[in-house]
């Protein structure tokens, strides 16, 4: 894990730098004079392998850099904003693995009926409908023409509310960005685990399950099941780094003060600190992940703790 | 080398590109929101002349259906913002937002008006001596921080001296083509203070300076930073225990600061010490709201002003509302195509002539601004006192003149149609940010047709601007910063150096006009000046102009004062104090 890091690193902290023109080259108000003495005090000027290491000895003493953009420590900047896009897709997280299990699999074990096929319509515009229109049509409906739900942002304005007020205001505000997101992303999950249920509804062992005389019910939800969603746990696994890395869209329509837009903003300001930051923290969490996956996966399915022991 | 990078980082940022960023980062922007293409034909709308009327005020039909959660706010208003970072302090932000939002905090010396004409605030009036180098302010009696502690010529001078301190990094002031007298000695050598800077009394402080340039007075003359609160601490070369302070503003205008949420809402408190007096509306708030809702939030009353997309649509759907003041404005910039004088197939005069008449320019702005916009023909913004088309060359669009211009200058046309000189098509780059910039289709088009090969790329504007300044370009499409003094736009004419002449255009009765230009105060000697200045720039074009373009901002009608009031503007702060609710 940790040379893979170290690789990644190289490589975005190269990227990076070497793409024409800095931070400071898109501000046409600065006479060259002063550019030189700006790149100077932020140590642009030196040679590149330099900086490189001497954002490496930072990192390894806990200091991750100033963003150039936000004029503050690039933890304290990520800090304020990461945990608004983190309780949004933790809540879109939850709502659609749930939606998309429960439909998935019920569309399974009835398909080609008519719910199925509502479903697989469904799938597609949630596929295909851009988060935009979707996003605006919903407000337009529920926070314009209805009435009852807020157009953006996290609170009201101006208020002053605390404790479970505030709680309940921030609920009311996320109701919007989380449809949006969880409408959007359902579509895939629930395709993914109906054609999961249907290879294994087609295996031997179903077969011989019923031919054994078992409830249906039992067929399906104690064999069939959790062979399918087996596969999910990979997929699971996948979401880690996604929880943490904001949607840039959707937020800026909702006005959602998450990390997308921070993100976006490092990207084309080029604030180097911010973009080295964030995407160092999400190829960990990448990392991080396929190693829970593999985890997990011996936790679950035995046949793979079987071969390790094997191998081993 | 860039859509590699994108391609590459598009599973973090699958939805990159399909957002084209809008806003500027740096200097203080203005809110003004860019216009969005529409592309449905001009037919109904009448262009409205922006030369002859800068502001067109549309009043309220029905105030009485302003919403009550507007209504209920009798003490607040809530105007918007888009990307504020949190830096509270004038001169140390770098995100133009952040300059918005410390507008009601700090009042300036001297600030300027919506066309660019110095008026007092901090100081009741000020002197500029014979050879425009030296500035002498004249503070207004009993100036007060919002804590109550008095605001002398020490404070100032205490300004001054930390923006030209050797570790000043915030890139919004640039002090290098005024430069004080003894900056360079304070800055590189062992002196303690700076030499061009003097206290003459409490009230009184003049500045002598070593360039002459026409924004000297409001740069020297900026917003006012507190020795007692600020400067605890302050050691030369050691400028970080202010990062302490940028969350904790302390000033002189109108509001002090209440909170910050982040990303959502500055919250601010009039301030007792104004030197205007108490404003009468006790709170403001700052929200952030998105482009693409500002239109709902105002519908709602959760915002009580902001500035809307350039349609026609916006437009009527906002004179729907019964309550909404509306105010078309001009906005104080132009747009324009940067021509690399420097390539030998650029170079002369009657080229860039053809490309000026080879382009269709009107038909650029209609596709844009669908009747808000209107061809660029003056090296200057409508709204600028400088602003005149006397004599000046217009470049309407006659491509058979471009054809005879390019033949003229040895160019014929190959089989394929392309111009050719010794073996050389003439084939243009054009650079641009924006995916979705209608010159590229227009451009094409029309170059086309006159044989010249016109291919764009999209970059993202850090990377155009390196290629800019590297000149490695043929044509490139820019909008100037917001507009305060005539010298703007065209003193990079005059300079020599690539990096502020990017162009790389020469010519000396220019170089002189401008030159001239700024060694003068008085203003009817100056309009002289510019205008022949115009009348050259438009006979020998160093680039192309483009359009000038207007901006939608709309005000609750609950709001006295609106029609004075845009967020970003120089005067922000003055007339906010003067806002009332009805």
């Amino acid at each position: 894990m940790i040379p893979i890091l170290f690789g990644i690193s190289l490589l975005i902290f190269f990227l990076f730098a070497l793409m024409p023109g800095d931070y400071f080259s898109s501000n046409r108000r600065l006479s060259p004079q002063r550019l030189e003495e700006l790149r100077a005090l932020y140590g642009m000027n030196k040679p590149l392998i330099v900086r490189y290491f001497i954002w490496l000895k930072n990192v390894f003493h806990g200091d991750f850099g100033f963003s150039l953009q936000h004029m503050q420590p690039v933890t304290t900047l990520i800090n304020q904003y990461i945990w608004n896009s983190f309780i949004v897709a933790l809540a879109t997280l939850f709502f659609t693995w749930t939606i998309a299990l429960v439909i998935g699999i019920y569309s399974a074990t009835k398909q080609y009926s008519i719910f199925d096929r509502l479903v697989t319509l469904g799938v597609f515009a949630s596929l295909s409908v851009p988060s935009f229109f979707i996003g605006l049509l919903l407000i337009k409906l529920f926070g314009v023409d209805l009435h009852i739900l807020p157009i953006g942002g996290m609170i009201d304005t101006g208020s002053t509310t605390t404790g479970l007020a505030y709680v309940l205001e921030v609920l009311r505000h996320m109701i919007l960005p989380i449809t949006v997101l969880t409408f959007l992303s359902v579509g895939s999950l629930t395709r993914y685990f109906r054609t999961g249920m249907l290879e294994v509804l087609r295996m031997d062992f179903i077969r011989t399950a019923r031919a054994k005389g078992l409830k249906e019910r039992t067929v399906i939800f104690r064999h069939a099941l959790r062979n399918a969603i087996l596969p999910a746990i990979t997929l699971l696994a996948f979401e880690l780094p996604g929880l943490f890395s904001g949607a840039i869209i959707t937020e800026q329509i909702f006005s959602w003060p998450g990390i997308g837009r921070i993100q976006l903003d490092a990207l084309s300001a080029r604030d180097y600190p911010v973009l080295m930051t964030l995407t160092m923290l999400l190829a960990f969490l990448t990392i991080l992940g396929n190693f829970l996956a593999d985890v997990l996966y011996a936790a679950a399915d035995p046949r793979i703790r079987l071969t390790k022991k094997e191998g081993g | 080398m860039k859509k590699k990078t994108i391609g590459l980082m598009a599973l973090m940022l699958s939805t990159v590109v399909v957002l084209s960023t809008s806003c500027t980062s740096n200097g203080t922007g203005s809110a003004s929101s860019s216009s969005a293409a529409s592309s449905s034909a001009a037919d109904s709308t009448q262009a409205v002349k922006l030369t002859d009327s800068k502001v067109e005020l549309i009043k309220a039909t029905d105030p009485g259906k302003s919403p009550d959660t507007a209504n209920k706010r009798t003490d607040t208003f809530v105007a918007t913002i888009h990307e504020p970072g949190g830096v509270f302090l004038p001169y140390f932000y770098d995100n133009g937002w952040d300059g918005n939002a410390v507008q009601p905090i700090f009042s300036s010396l001297v600030t300027v008006d919506d066309n660019g004409n110095p008026i007092p605030d901090l100081a009741e009036k000020w002197e500029i001596s014979p050879d425009n180098l030296t500035y002498t302010y004249y503070l207004r009696p009993n100036l007060k921080f919002s804590d109550g502690s008095p605001l002398t010529a020490e404070d100032v001078a205490f300004t001054l001296t930390l923006l030209n301190d050797p570790a000043y990094a915030a890139g919004n002031v640039d002090f290098s083509n005024i430069v004080i007298k003894g900056t360079d000695e304070y800055k590189n050598g062992n002196a303690t203070s700076i030499s061009g800077i003097k206290v003459i009394d409490p009230t009184t402080i003049q500045i002598t300076t070593e360039k002459l340039n026409p924004l000297s007075l409001t740069t020297l003359g900026g917003s006012v930073i507190s020795k007692a609160y600020y400067g605890n601490g302050y050691q030369k070369g050691k400028l970080d225990y202010l990062r302490d302070l940028y969350a904790k503003p302390m000033g002189d205008g109108p509001y002090q600061l209440d909170q910050y949420i982040n990303g959502q809402e500055i919250r601010y408190n009039a301030n007792p010490n104004y030197y205007g007096g108490k404003p009468s509306i006790e709170h403001l708030i700052f929200k952030v709201t998105s482009t693409s809702t500002a239109l709902q939030s105002f519908q709602t009353g959760q915002t009580d002003l902001d500035s809307f997309s350039t349609d026609q649509d916006t437009l009527e759907q906002l004179k729907a509302l019964g309550f909404a003041n509306i105010r078309i404005r001009t906005i104080p910039d132009f747009g324009i195509i940067y021509v690399n004088n420097k390539k030998p197939y650029l170079k002369d005069t009657a080229a860039r002539q053809a490309l000026y008449y080879g382009l269709d320019r009107q038909k650029i702005i209609d596709v844009k601004y669908n009747g808000y916009g209107e061809v660029a023909n003056v090296f200057a913004a409508p709204t600028l006192w400088s602003y005149t088309e006397e004599g000046v060359t217009k470049y309407n669009y006659d491509p058979d003149k471009a054809k005879q211009l390019l033949e003229g200058l040895g160019w014929k046309a190959g089989s394929d149609g392309i111009l050719q000189k010794d073996g050389q098509k003439l084939k243009l780059s054009y650079l641009t940010t924006k995916p979705d910039d209608p010159i590229i289709p227009i451009a094409k088009e029309s170059y086309k047709a006159i044989g010249v090969d016109f291919v764009p790329e999209v970059l993202d504007a850090n990377t155009m601007f390196d290629r800019l300044n590297k000149g490695d370009y043929d044509l490139l499409s820019v909008r100037t910063n917001g507009l305060i003094d005539p010298n703007d736009p065209v003193y990079e004419f005059s300079s020599t150096d690539p990096n502020v002449n990017p162009s790389g255009y020469s010519n000396p009765t220019v170089t002189q006009l401008i030159k001239e230009g700024i060694s003068t105060s008085d203003k009817t000697k100056r309009q002289t000046i510019y205008t022949k200045l115009y009348q050259e720039l438009s006979k020998d074009p160093p680039v192309i102009l483009i359009d000038y373009r207007k901006s939608i901002s709309a005000w609750n009608d609950r709001i006295i004062g609106g029609e004075n009031y845009t967020t970003g503007a120089s005067d922000v702060a003055i007339q906010l104090a003067k806002l009332k609710i009805r």
